[in-house]
């Protein structure tokens, strides 16, 4: 139920979705892995939203070189860990919300666990090869991956549908080298706002997610782009094969 | 008088490529070439690179086959990179070559 103060709250987005949408919203859990430049404005954003319930997975510590975009973070949290500093943070921001923090490294032994029973997983991390891992987690348990990544001025997102629409591997099936990747904020924050805007759509079951199209942003020149993307059948990860191997 | 050798003339396409992201920073975009009867995929992305030794790197190993993380598209239609060099280019194609962005 939602409550007075709640009702309140979510008035000016209710009037989008409605009291049934608002509650769908608070009934939702959903896993964002990592909370550095991508995580920290998706973050922010669902749980003013009132997504009932955040995971938030996060090994790092808060150093100064990531206030330039990891705006979940401030000066004072410098040293602290990034899972603190971010539970702090969410939960001054929306009190009505349940912030569940872990502080590892997600690795193919422990993701499916972390993940737990998560309506929808966001990818905010800062590498392929654990995005390869999320995006089996997700196949394995038929939840939605939210994909963003960025470097300097450039981004792109993906919205995963399981078994539906072309999975991260069918898009990506090879890693591109691993970098210390320059980015603006500003970048990371036009991302995240995509990836945001997704798992809202999603868990309200509103609009046309973005399934099979891969959004390219060119900040440098104000363009957004898309490519069609579409599954592939031999996909390692949601491939035919591979499917049907995970069903016997 | 003047001859012409009509028969000997290798015909043209034109062709159009984009690149994206760190590609276009090193060549440009939207570049429209006269492209040889019967050249492959990765021939027409390699003598358009070969302008800037940079993005050529960026795009191709020292084989010059392509890095096996670059995504390339054929009229909005996804070409596996394994698939570049028996890729027949045709009049009027649009080829896009993209490199995947990591961070987070």
């Amino acid at each position: 139920m939602i409550s007075k103060r709640e009702r309140e709250r979510y008035k000016r987005q209710m009037a989008l979705f409605g009291e049934e949408g608002q509650e769908r919203l608070k009934r939702s859990h959903i896993a964002i892995a990592g909370a550095g430049g991508l995580g920290s404005p998706v973050a922010i954003y669902l749980a003013v939203a009132g997504i009932g319930t955040l995971t938030i997975v996060d090994n790092d510590m808060v150093e100064v070189s990531n206030l330039n975009r990891q705006i979940l973070h401030s000066d004072r949290d410098i040293g602290k860990r990034k899972t603190a500093s971010a539970e702090g943070k969410l939960r001054d921001l929306n009190p009505d919300i349940s912030v569940r923090v872990i502080d590892t490294t997600i690795d193919a032994t422990n993701a499916a666990s972390l993940i737990g029973s998560a309506d929808g997983i966001v990818d905010a991390l800062d590498n392929f090869p654990t995005r390869y891992v999320l995006n089996d987690v997700a196949i394995m348990k038929n939840v939605p991956l939210f994909h963003g990544a960025v470097r300097g001025f450039y981004g792109q997102a993906s919205t995963i549908i399981p078994y539906t629409s072309a999975c991260l591997r069918c898009i990506f099936p090879k890693a591109p080298p691993k970098e210390t990747v320059p980015v603006v904020g500003a970048t990371a924050g036009f991302i995240g706002m995509v990836q945001a805007t997704e798992v809202i759509k999603f868990l309200t079951n509103r609009g046309e997610l973005l399934t099979n199209r891969l959004l390219i942003w060119d900040g440098m020149q104000a363009r957004a782009e898309e490519i069609a993307i579409k599954r592939n059948p031999r996909c390692e990860s949601c491939g035919d094969t591979t499917t049907a191997m995970r069903k016997k | 008088m003047r001859r012409y050798n009509h028969c000997h003339e290798e015909k043209v396409m034109k062709v159009k490529v984009r690149f994206f992201a760190r590609f276009k920073e090193l060549l440009g975009t939207d570049i429209v070439v006269d492209a040889a009867t019967g050249i492959a995929l990765n021939g027409l992305i390699r003598d358009i690179a070969a302008k800037n030794s940079e993005g050529y790197d960026e795009i191709f190993d020292e084989n010059g086959t392509f890095k096996d993380f670059v995504i390339l598209m054929r009229n909005g239609k996804r070409i596996d990179s394994t698939d570049a060099p028996q890729t027949k280019i045709e009049d009027g194609d649009e080829i896009a070559v993209f490199p995947p962005v990591a961070g987070g």
